[in-house]
């Protein structure tokens, strides 16, 4: 797809060691973390500033040429994948952390940091840098923007957006824009909220202003032994419903928990349903609102209660629960990562209905969810050598998800639609609601080349006019059915 | 020529009417009030304007009517019949609320079970959920809790030309499609027509307190403020109150019953040089305070934190020279509400200078109150930025034809 003349711009805007074209290099970036879906791209750039995101998107934005940006490539849906015969613009040479100010609790940095390395640069000053995907100490901060990523701690402290003050971002047409301030609200659109989350699709963001925390006097980490998950499920229901907003509340499954194990040893209770409370704040509250979740947890019938006992103890019960998806790999050859979200009150429910498609397809699915905000991994478990059983795990991991819209609930929470759900969207939203995204789209990128064929169920044009009116399913349905 | 000429005022409101009901659609001055009973009719009611090219202003309880730039609207679409509370999922702590419901009504009803939308907006028994979302307003609990970026999980929008959009979800954890209501939130109505919201919720603060200090110049409390907000205190508001000669400083603590005391023991220890006293609930009004006495001209300033101080010092010593009446209410967060007296000359060099310094350390400062004389001299966005291209061309895909709020918002977009 890119001619000579294409790699020759390309080569003029990063200069030679920023451009790879060889075919065995190519392949490095055919795919992300979802590995299922591979495509190779025509050429990888590596810009060192913003002003060679701006030649190189110059170059796509004159030829049409699609690109794809890339942080670290741990993304799960397929946000990375290259478009065929496209541009990989790489960000992981643009990884400095440019300004920290304490006083004013920011942080600058450009796209390639490293999640970790935000909050290890601000800890000597007592504070830290609040998402934390499990991915953190490899994923980018680039991509945590684009996919607005969370982690166990979004349940108090919110996600990548809640965190993202401001934003320069290169648009498909090579234009350098701020988006937002270090102050709050700047005025105009609020451009930083709408380009936190859209997956690659707006932009390149090539400097990226963070919110920083100060960090608790405290931290505590209870693990509760259940016999089910659902039990574990009811006893954080009645721990927000005491009025507590803890900074983690993680259930593993009997599957997940035998994984994490044969990973990482983290002297995990075996049990059906095991659940990880962790409070954080001044000691004295951390105290007694920890006794109250030792006695709901009893209530609900826990038969384990223990209390980390050091910072080492909670370190490796935190290491566990992050190495639960790789895990996966130690009992399955093969699985298949979910990420839906729920209402709260519906875990029982869609729990039990997940094991029961599980068992109609002969299939396992092995459950570590962030319980507090209803977000659910199910992994679903399966054999690639076996004929035809990726297809069944395929369809089974989809209808979970159509099973979690149907309780009011998302098809992601924090792994973004990429080009895995694209179809999923679809069920999600109504014909108008896309549409109307399909609006901002047009705004930052009318030819369609910021990482294109992704997130929306099928490929739009931007049309200058507005098609025909389209009723919302609301307006079918009347108002009856409304209110 | 444009299609409006061709319907009289009269035959407007006629044909409203027939969409609304003869009593919700009203004659008023030269254009038409019009108050739908649902959002289908928000809808057709848009479809019309849009049909004839009449601009529409949507309105709530119209309490911040007068903010953003002046602008005429043949229709003035009210979303007052708009004010249940579609669901309150209290397990889940999230709620549906339409968008034409006072805040008061709804919290209200959210409080049956001790819980809140954690955001404390001016004019509470007046102002709707809808406007107060369109403003992107938002008082001191912001420092806790953020702000509506981060307690909107989603909304029901009618679009200029009447197309109805959901965005977001009901649920707090979703990163499907794009958040449209991120852009609804704080674009003054030049969008669409916000038509329901839904929040994630948070339990009430049963225990809290309230402590007050006082100065005579602000930058004495520069020092103090710096150490309690990197202190393990984690108060859910702080604001500074700033007069001519004469300020304080509030700080709201909301705890477990024994945590309390020990939180206000260790504020004691930030605050030993000052007498600090235990203070009423009613200093949280100070900053509607200012929008409900006379002043003459009110700017919505952002700063960085760190800077609040020294510059409302400045201003202090600029009120003293320049023997100005000033005001202001500033939220530990950044965010200051300044008020003046009169609308002088030396208020509006004042006003510049403002502009100077926030603009300096990529804050801002829009005047959203000020005499009709002042309209014109002063500038309400005073801004220029590189995204404001982007801007418009978002306004222009919306909203084709320019009806919504036209010229309302920055940029006179
Ligand atoms: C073991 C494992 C655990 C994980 N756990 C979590 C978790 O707990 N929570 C969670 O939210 N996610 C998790 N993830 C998913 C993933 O780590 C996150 O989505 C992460 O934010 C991706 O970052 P990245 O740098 O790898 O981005 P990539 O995978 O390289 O890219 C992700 C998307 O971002 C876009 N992008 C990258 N950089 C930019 C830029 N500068 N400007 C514009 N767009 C850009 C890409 O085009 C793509 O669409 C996990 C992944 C793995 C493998």
């Amino acid at each position: 797809m890119l001619s000579a003349s294409h790699i020759a711009e390309l080569r003029a805007a990063v200069g030679e060691d920023g451009l790879i074209t060889g075919r065995s290099q190519l392949q490095t970036y055919e795919c992300d973390g979802l590995t299922n879906f591979r495509a190779l791209p025509g050429a990888v750039v590596l810009p060192r500033s913003a002003a060679e995101v701006q030649a190189v998107v110059r170059v796509c934005a004159r030829h049409k040429i699609p690109f794809v940006s890339r942080g670290a490539g741990t993304g799960l849906s397929g946000g990375a994948l290259p478009a065929e015969g496209g541009v990989v613009i790489s960000l992981a040479r643009m990884n400095r952390i440019l300004e920290v100010d304490i006083a004013n609790r920011y942080v600058i940095v450009e796209p390639g940091v490293i999640n970790a390395h935000v909050t290890q640069r601000v800890a000597p000053d007592g504070y830290f840098y609040a998402p934390d995907p499990s991915s953190q100490s490899v994923c980018t901060i680039g991509g945590n923007v684009a996919e607005n990523s969370g982690g166990a701690h979004c349940l108090k402290y919110g996600f990548t957006v809640t965190h993202t003050l401001a934003l320069d971002v290169v648009l498909p047409n090579g234009d350098l824009v701020t988006l937002g301030s270090r102050a709050l609200d700047a005025p105009g659109y609020d451009l930083t909220g709408v380009f936190v989350g859209s997956e690659g699709t707006l932009g390149v963001a090539t400097r990226i202003t963070l919110r920083i925390v100060k960090q608790p006097e405290v931290v505590q980490t209870l693990l509760a032994a259940f016999h089910s998950p659902q039990a574990a499920g009811q006893t954080v229901s009645d721990i927000i419903a005491a009025g507590m907003l803890p900074s983690a509340l993680e259930i593993m499954d009997t599957l997940s928990i035998e994984a994490a194990e044969a990973a990482v040893h983290a002297h995990y209770p075996m049990c059906g349903g095991l659940l990880l409370v962790e409070l954080d704040g001044p000691s004295t509250e951390v105290e007694i609102l920890m006794h109250e979740v030792r006695a709901i947890s009893q209530k609900n019938g826990a038969t384990e209660i223990r209390l980390a006992q050091s910072d080492e103890e909670r370190m490796l019960v935190w290491k566990g629960r992050k190495a639960a998806f790789a895990a996966m790999g130690r009992i399955s050859p093969n699985y298949i990562v979910q990420d839906g979200v729920i209402p709260r009150t519906a875990l029982p429910r869609v729990l039990a209905e997940i094991a029961g498609m599980a068992a109609d397809v002969n299939l396992r699915v092995a459950n570590v969810f962030h319980a507090g905000d209803g977000n659910l991994h199910p992994l679903v478990l399966y054999d690639r050598a076996i004929e035809g059983q990726e297809e069944i795990a395929l369809d089974l991991s989809y209808r979970i998800l159509h099973l979690c819209v149907d309780n009011g609930g998302s098809i992601t929470g924090e792994h973004g639609v990429g080009k895995e759900k694209q179809e999923a969207l679809g069920y999600m939203f109504a014909e108008p609601d896309l549409a109307t995204m399909q609006l901002v789209r047009c705004a930052f990128d009318p030819e369609n080349i910021a990482n294109p064929d992704k997130i929306f169920p099928r490929p739009r044009l931007c049309a200058d006019r507005p098609g025909p009116y389209r009723p919302h399913p609301l307006e079918t349905a009347g108002v009856a059915e409304i209110f | 020529m444009s299609a409006s000429t061709a319907l009289s005022l009269e035959e407007v409101r006629s044909h409203l009417a027939s969409m609304v009901g003869d009593e919700h659609a009203n004659l008023r001055g030269d254009g038409i009030h019009a108050a739908p009973a649902n959002i289908l009719q928000i809808a057709e009611v848009l479809r019309f304007a849009h049909k004839n090219d009449l601009s529409v202003a949507p309105a709530g309880g119209g309490t911040k009517a007068g903010w953003g730039n002046r602008v005429p609207a043949r229709i003035r679409l009210s979303t007052k019949r708009l004010t249940s509370l579609i669901e309150h999922s209290w397990q889940d702590m999230t709620c549906t609320v339409e968008a034409g419901s006072t805040w008061a009504t709804m919290q209200a009803e959210l409080a049956r079970h001790s819980q809140m939308v954690a955001l404390d907006p001016l004019w509470p028994d007046r102002a709707t959920v809808g406007g107060i979302a369109a403003v992107n307003d938002s008082g001191a609990l912001r420092l806790k809790y953020g702000g509506l970026r981060d307690l909107i999980l989603g909304m029901t929008l009618v679009l200029a030309d009447g197309t109805i959009a959901r965005t977001g979800g009901k649920v707090v954890k979703n990163v499907a499609g794009y958040d449209l209501h991120k852009l609804m939130t704080g674009s003054f109505g030049t969008l669409g027509v916000i038509a329901e919201v839904n929040f994630r919720l948070h339990p009430m603060e049963e225990h809290a307190g309230t402590w007050s200090a006082t100065a005579s110049d602000v930058a004495q409390f520069e020092s103090p403020l710096r150490a309690l907000l990197d202190s393990q205190i984690a108060p859910s508001c702080v604001q500074v109150r700033v007069k001519r000669e004469k300020c304080a400083v509030d700080i709201r603590i909301a705890a477990v019953p024994h945590c309390l005391d020990e939180q206000a023991d260790r504020l004691e220890k930030v605050f030993e040089s000052f007498h600090l006293a235990v203070s009423t609930e009613e200093v949280w009004q100070a900053r509607q305070e200012l929008f409900d006495r006379d002043y003459a001209v009110i700017l919505k300033v952002s700063l960085l934190p760190a800077e609040i101080c020294s510059i409302l010092s400045e201003l202090q010593q600029q009120a003293v020279s320049d023997r100005l009446d000033i005001h202001a209410v500033a939220q530990a967060n950044g965010l200051v509400t300044v008020a003046f007296g009169a609308a002088t000359d030396e208020v509006i060099a004042s006003v510049e200078y403002l502009r100077t310094r926030a603009r300096n350390s990529g804050g801002s400062v829009v005047a959203l109150q000020m005499p009709d004389e002042l309209r014109g001299r002063l500038d309400v966005w005073n801004c220029d930025f590189n995204a404001l291209p982007l801007m418009r061309e978002i306004k222009r895909r919306f909203d084709t034809k320019q009806i919504l709020n036209p010229g309302r918002f920055v940029g006179n977009i």
